[in-house]
């Protein structure tokens, strides 16, 4: 007598059909979450660290001020002098009344520089700040 | 004779087989373009601006403020003291528990200033300093009063415990240098 193997009639293999579905609904979670990078850095800096830290909830309130290790000032995608930060500032707070300014400030900065700047944004009404800093692990 | 051929009537269709690949595809870009960095830093509430010519000097009793001094050198006095950095927060910790109680115009100010040479990082570590210290009696303060962490508060605690210890740091005027 002749042995067949029995061959299972179930078809095998992970059905592909819904996969580019399902690709689609994580692009489309993705697409939805991202907040693109905005911003071309155009000064070099090192940030300094701290423990006592706090996340910022809510990015898209938050505007960035760098200032580089050549005590340049970047706002948005160009280098500003300080006496034209108030002006660019207040444009963004009539905009955006909640508005927080994160300081992406090198570390070693001289504090008059740092003073100025919270002048200016001080005229400019733009009250809520934040010291960048990343987190100091000990 | 020609045999006529029925035409065939092809199916239009569009090929679906590499539709996962630009998905995926597409789906890799927003993957690398996604700024997953969270934003972490030391936050400040500034006051408000007020002319040189308009501002009021009010009196502040010594009992309710700390002076923190940082100068060039980034030697850090408080309160007429020389201390080190790691030395802010065990001398200020007990200063804002003793005035947990105490009403609002009661709280302490911490006052920082530094001069125009001193080194931002310097600034930073100092308020770091004052910055734990008021996280830390907070802590302390609803563990005892419900048993909680600040981050499980509710709403109504979180109030409470913003009204009872509140994080008052004070950026001193620059002032105006005599040339």
């Amino acid at each position: 007598m002749k042995f067949q193997k029995k061959l299972a009639k179930a078809k095998q293999g992970i059905p592909t059909t819904s996969m580019p579905d399902i690709v689609f609904m994580l692009l489309l979670f993705f697409m939805v979450t991202t907040t693109l990078r905005e911003h071309d850095v155009k000064v070099v800096f090192n940030l300094p660290e701290a423990k006592a830290i706090e996340k910022i909830e809510n990015k898209r309130v938050v505007s960035y001020i760098w200032v580089g290790k050549d005590g340049r000032i970047q706002i948005d995608d160009n280098i500003v002098k300080i006496d034209q930060i108030q002006k660019i500032m207040y444009a963004k707070r009539t905009d955006l009344p909640s508005i927080i300014v994160s300081l992406r400030i090198d570390k070693n900065t001289k504090m008059g520089l740092v003073t100025d700047i919270q002048q200016e944004l001080r005229k400019a009404y733009c009250l809520r700040i934040n010291y960048s800093s990343l987190y100091k692990s000990s | 004779m020609p045999q006529i051929r029925k035409k065939k009537i092809r199916e239009a269709e569009i090929p679906t087989a590499s539709q996962a690949d630009l998905a995926f595809l597409l789906l890799l870009f927003f993957l690398v373009s996604t700024t997953i960095d969270v934003d972490t830093g030391i936050g400040l509430t500034l006051p408000e601006y007020v002319p040189p010519e308009e501002q009021v000097k009010v009196e502040v009793s010594k009992e309710r403020i700390a002076n923190l001094l940082i100068n060039e050198a980034g030697d850090i006095l408080l309160d007429n003291e020389v201390v080190s950095v790691g030395q802010i927060l065990p001398k200020i910790k007990p200063r804002i528990i003793e005035k947990i109680e105490l009403p609002a115009n009661k709280k302490l100010i911490v006052s920082v200033k530094t001069d125009a040479n001193t080194n931002y990082n310097r600034y930073i570590q100092a308020l770091d300093q004052v910055k734990e210290a008021y996280f830390e009696v907070r802590e302390e303060y609803a563990q005892k009063t419900w048993g909680k962490r600040v981050i499980d508060l509710n709403e109504e605690q979180m109030n409470e415990i913003k009204e009872k210890i509140p994080i008052i740091i004070s950026i001193a005027e620059p002032e105006v240098v005599k040339k």
